[in-house]
């Protein structure tokens, strides 16, 4: 199995995965993570039955899952977008607690720059807050190579490690090796004498975290496997990780002379500080490139050893991603030649809602409504997904986004505190994700408030896959507490644009929560034919006299 | 040690006409040649009608990073014209510009088509190709993207062999005839240069 293949730096950690031995891959869609587990599912479900890939509700679930999978002593990976990490981190940060039993493996994929996110966080600050290793790869190759030694690593050290990449490696297409696949077999469920490793009551708890922190030095010793001293014959240095030792590495080829500078090349963490304290004896001054935080800069900042520069005094921008340019300017290195344009102003060209999605149709409906109960300026809270463009003209139809199933909490707050109408904006994956939570206490606080499902069957945004939610968004509705009459199921259509307002305008007056659940399939999803399968059988089923009853939604 | 070269392509385009899908043509075909080559793609909102942009580079020995500054740019291949134009400055002094002519104007402010092309033939070695009359002619709709890949060709050192197998294994899904087209296709835009221009 020795060959190349080529792939997307996030598909190779799939890969590497399913050739660890993984039992099971979970996660819940965002860009840029998504391919990661898209890939290892197709490779999973071509190979059998012996192993399970499945799309969580969210990260949290998707995280616990793995964490339940490793408790029976298999290999597991778990996928999610940086943000996500904050959804999964009650999980993460606690099974740095009880360790792992199989190999436990978290991809977390962040978005410097902000390409596809509401923000720049960094996840190895979130390694570092959970006393856990974090791996950092910056070429595709590596993205591979990590993986399989996160897993072993993993079980070396009884704990989670994270493989953290950023959206230009995640999306970056080129060739890589491949190992033997290993079978999914596994080392075991968690012995008895561990069983009370795993059961955080504060007893067990004390003890655990004083083993986490014991283990510490060990995984520094790890970590130093990964990392790289280069001498040099300059007295100016580089630190250098993940992206940044990428773009390092590639300078050194076009301007040789770089290779003069002492690097130091980081590739995982917890650091060790021998290995920092060797590097700034070398230096009198250090230029830091890293993604998102100045991480390594503060570290080596703080020894005093030598002037420590990059985000923190200006040396490199305080925001944004990395860029071959941006480590030209910091190094002094001129920029190149280049053509020029003549002049002429270039609109940009935004993205915007698919030709004839359903969404527009609701977003009208609901706009119209406002007017006529004489509101026509209401605030109305967002979401996250495809659905978000409306916060832009020519809708502008939300008026906050922030996270993850915040509209319909933003809506009950704004609402308990005075505003009327108030309505919340939300689509049926982002519903599942935990907009449900929101939703119950929507109807246990009496607040007046109005929330607008979008329903187009899919997670649209992140390229269609399926929604946890599938076929089930009002008997959720229902379950949770919102009076039947309250709850109205309509098509967004042009054509059925005057009964979607009517509908709309009575939720807009009615007391405690209304719902409206607006649903028409995905047009992306309709054309790629994505749930065809699921409705045929879906058809089948509710024309079943015996199984009807349980179908219907 | 001396300085290697390194060769950068920029695609350019908007969210759903294939500029992936190009990218990852070339990728393979710089490959098959024995050059190391890495893409870099963004994906998310930006494939909404967005613009898209996708970037290739290579070299004789292995690379690392997938982003080309301004001016690292030996090639920008664009299919909407006014994309083209937002990325001139990533070319080199001596880079070649190949982009389709038929605006996708969907937008607000776009500006008169004469002046985007205009501005466009103003760029030294420019190549701008009327793919929608290319289309009818060959009586295939979806002509445009290959037709410019061909003319882009003649200014890459991969052999055409190269190129026929690896647009052959692309399109082999979708069947013969489709394979067929798209390879007729790349060759009438191969063909809109004289020879003796190659890079």
């Amino acid at each position: 199995m020795n060959q190349s293949t080529l792939a997307l730096g996030v598909e190779a950690v799939g890969c590497a995965a399913f050739d660890a031995g993984i039992k099971g891959a979970f996660g819940y869609p965002g860009t840029p993570s998504t391919e990661g587990f898209e890939h290892v599912e197709a490779m999973i479900h071509a190979a059998g039955p012996d192993r399970v890939a499945q799309w969580a509700s969210n990260e949290k679930v998707a995280f616990d899952l793995a964490l339940g999978t490793s408790y029976t002593g298999h290999r597991a990976l778990v996928t999610m977008k940086h943000v996500g990490l904050n959804v999964a981190m009650d999980a993460y940060a606690n099974a740095a607690l009880t360790g792992v039993q199989g190999g436990l493996v978290v991809l977390v994929a962040d978005d410097p720059g902000m390409h596809s996110s509401q923000n720049e966080q960094d996840s190895r600050k979130l390694a570092e807050f959970a006393w856990l290793p974090c791996l950092e790869p910056s070429t595709v190759q590596e993205a591979y190579d990590f993986t399989i030694r996160a897993f072993a690593l993993s079980e070396a050290l009884q704990v989670p490690v994270m493989v953290r990449l950023v959206t230009r490696l995640a999306h970056c297409r080129a060739p890589f090796q491949r190992q033997e696949t290993l079978p999914p077999t596994g080392v075991g469920q968690v012995p008895g004498d561990r069983v009370q490793d795993w059961v955080l009551i504060p007893s067990n708890a004390r003890r655990r975290y004083v083993d986490l922190l014991a283990k510490q030095p060990r995984m520094r010793a790890a970590a130093a496997e990964f990392n790289r001293l280069v001498p040099g014959t300059a007295r100016r240095g580089v630190a250098a990780a993940g992206l940044g030792r990428a773009y390092f590495t590639q300078l050194i080829l076009e301007y040789p002379e770089l290779a003069a500078l002492p690097r130091l090349e980081v590739a995982a963490y917890p650091l060790d500080p021998a290995t920092e304290e060797a590097f700034l004896a070398q230096v009198d001054e250090v230029l830091v490139f890293e993604e998102d935080y100045p991480v390594l800069e503060e570290r080596l900042g703080v020894r005093g050893r030598a002037r420590v520069r990059g985000r923190l005094d200006g040396a490199v921008p305080r925001t944004g991603e990395l860029s071959p340019r941006v480590l030209k300017d910091a190094l002094g290195l001129a920029a190149l030649d280049h053509r020029t344009a003549p002049a002429l102003d270039l609109p940009v060209r935004a993205p915007r809602f698919c030709e004839g999605c359903g969404h527009v149709d609701a977003y009208e409906a609901v706009q119209e409504a406002l007017r006529a109960i004489g509101a026509p300026g209401a605030r109305v809270f967002g979401d996250i997904g495809c659905y978000t463009l409306a916060a832009q003209e020519p809708l502008s139809a939300i008026h906050g986004v922030v996270e993850m199933g915040a509209s319909i909490s933003l809506a009950v707050g704004a609402a308990l505190a005075g505003q009327k109408p108030a309505v919340a904006v939300i689509g049926d994956s982002t519903f599942a994700h935990s907009g449900l939570p929101a939703l119950l206490t929507a109807v246990e606080s009496g607040a007046d408030v109005t929330v607008v499902i979008l329903d187009n069957r899919v997670v649209g945004m992140t390229g269609q896959q399926p929604s946890q939610a599938l076929d089930q968004v009002e008997r959720l509705v229902l379950g949770l507490g919102v009076p039947a009459s309250q709850v109205q199921v309509l098509t967004p259509l042009p054509s059925k644009h005057a009964e979607n307002v009517a509908a709309t305008e009575a939720a807009l007056r009615a007391s405690g929560t209304s719902v409206l659940v607006f649903r028409r399939e995905c047009i992306q999803s309709l054309r790629r034919g994505v749930l065809k399968e699921h409705d045929r059988e879906l058809r089948e089923r509710q024309a079943c006299p015996t199984c009807a009853p349980e179908v219907q939604p | 040690m001396s300085a290697t070269r390194i060769h950068g392509i920029v695609l350019a385009g908007v969210g759903g006409q294939g500029i992936l899908s190009m990218a990852q043509i070339l990728l393979e075909a710089l490959r098959r040649s024995g050059l190391h080559a890495l893409q870099s793609e963004i994906h998310g909102m930006s494939q909404r009608g967005g613009s898209v942009q996708a970037q290739v580079c290579y070299a004789d020995t292995p690379l690392t990073s997938p982003l080309i500054e301004e001016g690292g740019a030996d090639l920008l291949i664009a299919l909407e014209p006014l994309e083209a134009l937002r990325y001139v400055s990533m070319l080199r002094i001596s880079g070649h510009l190949v982009t389709a002519e038929d605006p996708v104007a969907d937008m607000e402010g776009y500006p008169p088509l004469e002046d985007v092309h205009r501005a466009l033939r103003a760029v030294r070695g420019a190549h701008l190709l009327d793919t929608e009359s290319l289309a009818r002619k060959l009586a295939h709709k979806q002509a445009g993207g290959m037709a410019i890949l061909g003319l882009a060709s003649r200014f890459l050192s991969v052999p055409e062999a190269i190129w026929r197998e690896v647009i052959a294994q692309r399109f082999e899904p979708k069947g013969a005839r489709i394979v067929e087209k798209n390879l007729e296709a790349f060759s009438a835009g191969r063909q809109l240069l004289p020879d003796g221009v190659e890079a």
